[in-house]
């Protein structure tokens, strides 16, 4: 190894390698910059404009407009207890929901890479529940399927004894809960399907060889193949859910009082019923705060996603 | 006693289409290296498959130490295979993919770890080694723990699909005879897929040669050498390959570039028997003597006397240090090989003369590609 | 040794039938299981179809009725009133997709193809956008949308969904040009095509299945996009999910006409997703691992 090193040294007359050109480097940044400039005046100013009225008192149902306040909005919502609700409710529901949906979605998976007579049929079929708008879902859930008087799911249910439930009074929380994961089942599906057939044929034949039965080969060598896929749909159905609005307003409407009430929901309120600017400011910034907060944690737990392949 | 018996095995994919494997029949003793040998599509690996178990059989059946195993399990057919990719578990590091077999049997732990050990050792698998995933080796690292995967496990047979084609040539060679030299220590039955010939000839005890699914031919890789049953053995086995050309009878024989070449009386009956007009003559690239070199085989007279002699100009020629190959076009057109001294082998353009003992040509049917009988 | 004994040919028969009876015995199993599976999860969806051919009187009976004379009366009431919000759905969607595509494939190019210096950096401030709920700032947007006459325009619609697209659109479009083999880029370097000839001959034709399941993924995201519609626009640019709600009055039976709605409001974006179902699938997944 050293002879080679003494071999290629660079000669001592002072050049370094330089890298990419200072031009070079502006015309890899020009493509970049659209998308970029866009992205921060879109998002950003929004941003600061919250935190700007975050310290204001504003209600647009009052005359007289916004005036400085200081901290006062943050230590309304501190204080709050429907806002530590609405967090509570907003965690707990996209954890079980996110969770459910990838147990669901691996099992799926599992079948759906089997072959099996009209395969691609049932698997067209999986994935509707994720391309019917949120709004509709909700809202023929609410009706059609969970309503105690003549709903499908009632009617489903009662040769084993249940009769005539009024879910979204009863049962708010898991109905809204069942809906998400309804509707992101699909997406861990096909996320843990690509990875599934992504496995090497032969390796799985290895594992014949050596005495794994289904079990054991899913458990040693499958499982662990899966895991940058699991991890990825579990962080993208996070942000997408953590964020779900639809179910909530259409459903239950936040209710029976504040059980579903999620943040989204709960801003939403506050906007539109309570016409406060300020407060909803201070609320979001804070949702913000610990947005960043759990991300990180959770990006340094799932870092392999993020792994990204050396760029050309 | 772990030998391994094909009875009349097939294999068909599709109903109607050509079997994949024709009622193949190969008895392998216990402790030998048999090499399966062809080109692709010749069936090698799916018989291969078939007794790993990985592909079912559909007629026939397969023996293990004289247990039908045609319908059991690969898991409990006690045997171990070594893949052509190598198929190692990537999420496993070398160390827990070489023991994983055993950890299926659920041998205790510091039994599996021992064993793995000492198969490392034997394949001079560094300690360090074992704690890394196979992302982390070269390739013949990987290959050496495909092969420890399956020593580990003390199987009563070996299955090695084309292990070495993944190499780069020089570490081929290499790995070759350590291959070849472990299997003479550790006595394990071996069947060993391949579509290179040398690698059958280098290292098999005996060499079956398969063709579109069936047997061609089973014997020591001498016996194949020397007496191929069939024209496909001949022109398959041996490097350079053997130079095969239609020739027309005649009197006594057939001629090659103007010449007759003598053929057996046998031969010249079969022949006749079968009504045949012409043959394919065979001759290797090492019985066309150049003249000028005046080296004879024993078996001709004073000066070369009983050899025919067939003409031909140079075309081109490919020097290979110790010996050189000559592309020759014969008088009359058709081109062969020759083998020629290393040294001072004559260039292209040159005209030159090669001398054949008739006894060390091969006749064989036109059509069916059989031997006759000589 | 290839002749085949008469004992053998039968056997051979027998194995091979046994062979595909056990084929075909597993995967009967998997089917029964799979068209159960599948048909539970569609369940809701053909639920919602049936309900829309019903006359209302006949939606909200006990049991469900499954048999019933179908009428299209809903769609009618549906077809005549979803106009406009037909209109301004189609109009942010397609919009809004086009700008994020205009946008992200040149910012693809830029983190893939021939990066910029702090490509991981850049990669990660688009994805942190999408961390951060939009929720949040819906109060100052409300009132920047208001302050800029954007209020109830189409445009705050395509800007905002442009926004929300966008950092998918960019990792995933990414990805894919991450497919294209190397030497394909070098041998047309060493032709001499400068950056558009490169973008256009050798990337593009390479990456156009992978920007239209993008493409895909953006119009499904905006089209059935509800919050920011509720909250930025009233009339002149409500959008189909506002419609949907519109369908559910304070009195009254609505549940046939509710499904009636919900379907045509759903119909275009579940046609589109199975039709280009594969695409979609390379796109969900691909987006991703890399």
């Amino acid at each position: 190894m050293t002879i080679i090193d003494d071999l290629v040294k660079p000669p001592a007359t002072g050049i370094r390698p330089r890298g990419v050109s200072r031009r070079e480097g502006w015309q890899r940044r020009l493509p970049l910059l659209p998308a970029l400039i866009y992205t921060i005046v879109v998002t950003q100013i929004p941003f600061v404009v919250t935190l700007w009225y975050s310290f204001q008192n504003y209600f647009w149902n009052q005359p007289g407009g916004a005036h400085w306040t200081g901290v006062a909005n943050y230590k309304e919502v501190f204080t709050d207890p429907s806002f530590r609700n609405a967090i509570v409710k907003s965690v707990t529901m996209t954890a079980i929901a996110v969770i459910v949906a990838m147990l669901l979605g691996v099992a799926l998976a599992v079948m759906l890479d089997k072959k099996f007579f009209g395969r691609g049929l049932v698997r067209t079929l999986l994935i509707t529940p994720f391309l019917v708008m949120p709004a509709a879902a909700a809202l023929v859930w609410a009706g059609p399927m969970l309503d105690p008087n003549f709903g499908l799911v009632n009617y489903l249910l009662e040769p084993f004894g249940v009769h005539h439930v009024a879910w979204l009074s009863t049962h708010a929380y898991g109905s809204v809960v069942l809906v998400m994961i309804w509707q992101w089942t699909p997406f861990m599906t096909l996320i843990v399907l690509a990875g599934l057939q992504g496995q090497a044929s032969d390796v799985l034949e290895a594992a014949k060889v050596d005495g794994a039965g289904a079990w054991a080969t899913f458990r040693e060598l499958t499982l662990p193949h899966l895991r940058p896929y699991i991890e990825l749909g579990i962080l993208l159905g996070s942000i997408y859910l953590v964020n779900a609005f639809d179910q909530v307003r259409l459903m239950t409407n936040g209710g029976p009082g504040t059980e579903t009430t999620t943040l989204p929901f709960f801003l939403y309120q506050k906007v539109n019923y309570a016409f406060d600017v300020g407060g909803a400011a201070a609320a979001g910034v804070v949702t913000v705060v610990l947005t960043i907060i759990v991300a990180s944690f959770a990006l340094r737990m799932f870092a392999r996603v993020f792994q990204f392949e050396e760029a050309r | 006693m772990a030998g391994v018996n094909y009875m009349a095995a097939s294999r068909v994919y599709a109903k109607g289409a050509p079997p994949a494997v024709d009622a193949l029949d190969l008895d392998i003793k216990d402790g030998e290296f048999m090499v399966l040998v062809g080109p692709s599509g010749s069936g090698k690996t799916t018989a291969l498959r078939m007794l790993a178990g990985l592909e079912p059989l559909d007629g026939g059946r397969i023996e293990i130490a004289g247990r039908d195993v045609s319908d059991v399990q690969p898991k409990d057919r006690d045997i171990a295979m070594v893949f052509q990719n190598y198929a190692l578990y990537p999420s496993k590091t070398v160390a827990e993919n070489m023991g994983f077999a055993l950890k299926m049997q659920h041998v205790p732990k510091d039994e599996r770890d021992r064993r793995v050990r000492e198969a490392a050792r034997i394949l001079n698998l560094d300690e360090s080694m074992l704690s890394r995933k196979p992302k982390q080796l070269s390739g013949g690292q990987r290959q050496r723990v495909a092969m420890g995967r399956a020593i580990v496990r003390e199987p009563k047979v070996f299955l090695m699909d084309e292990p070495l084609s993944n190499l780069d040539a020089k570490l081929r060679v290499q790995t070759r005879s350590q291959i070849a030299e472990l299997q003479r220590r550790l006595g394990i039955t071996t069947v060993y897929v391949t579509h290179d010939q040398v690698e059958a000839m280098t290292m098999g005890h005996r060499v079956a040669v398969l063709s579109d699914g069936k047997l061609q031919q089973c014997a020591s890789p001498r016996e194949l050498y020397d007496n191929p049953v069939n024209q496909f053995v001949a022109g398959f086995i041996g490097s350079p390959a053997m130079n095969l050309q239609t020739a027309p009878l005649t009197d006594g024989g057939a001629t090659l570039a103007g010449t007759v070449i003598p053929l057996a009386a046998p031969v010249r009956a079969a022949a006749a028997r079968d009504q045949l007009s012409e043959i394919v003559l065979g001759i290797r690239p090492e019985h066309l003597h150049l003249a000028a070199e005046g080296r004879y085989p024993d078996t001709a007279g004073q000066d070369g006397a009983g050899l025919a002699d067939l003409t031909g100009e140079v075309l081109l020629v490919e020097e290979l240090g110790a010996d050189a190959l000559l592309h020759v076009r014969l008088a009359g057109g058709d081109p062969v090989v020759a083998r020629a001294e290393g040294r001072k082998p004559p260039g292209p353009g040159t005209r030159v003369t090669f001398r054949v003992d008739p006894a060390d040509v091969f006749a064989f049917h036109p059509v069916t590609g059989a031997r006759l009988a000589g | 040794m290839t002749a085949v004994t008469a004992a053998e040919a039968p056997a051979r028969t027998s194995r091979r039938a046994r062979n595909r009876a056990r084929e075909l015995a597993g995967k009967t199993g998997w089917t029964v299981l799979g068209w159960v599976v599948g048909i539970a999860f569609f369940l809701p969806v053909l639920w919602m179809v049936i309900t829309a051919f019903k006359p209302e009187s006949a939606a909200e009976t006990w049991p469900p009725k499954f048999t019933f004379s179908p009428t299209l009366a809903q769609f009618r009431v549906v077809f005549d009133g979803m106009g406009p919000y037909l209109e301004h759905s189609t109009i942010a969607t397609i919009g809004s997709t086009i700008l994020v595509l205009v946008l992200a494939v040149p910012a693809a190019y830029a983190l893939a193809i021939r990066p910029v210096k702090h490509w991981r950096d850049g990669l990660f401030f688009f994805i942190s956008t999408k961390m951060l709920p939009i929720v949040a700032a819906i109060g100052p947007l409300y009132v920047i949308a208001l302050k800029a006459h954007l209020l109830d325009t189409i445009w705050v619609l395509i800007i905002l969904y442009a926004a929300m697209n966008l950092p998918l659109a960019i990792w995933m479009i990414r990805s894919f040009m991450l497919e294209v083999p190397t030497e394909m880029l070098e041998a047309a370097r060493l032709d001499g095509a400068g950056r558009i000839r490169e973008i256009i001959e050798v990337i593009m034709p390479v990456v156009i299945p992978g920007v239209v399941s993008t493409a895909l993924i953006c119009v499904i995201f905006a089209w059935n996009e509800l919050f920011l519609a509720i909250n930025l626009t009233v009339t002149n640019a409500a959008t189909m999910p506002m419609f949907l709600i519109s369908s559910v009055p304070q009195e009254g039976l609505y549940i046939a006409h509710l499904s009636a709605a919900a379907t045509v409001a759903s119909v275009p974006v579940i046609i589109v997703g199975w039709i280009a179902q594969r695409s979609l699938v390379r796109g969900l997944s691909m987006g991703a691992i890399k």
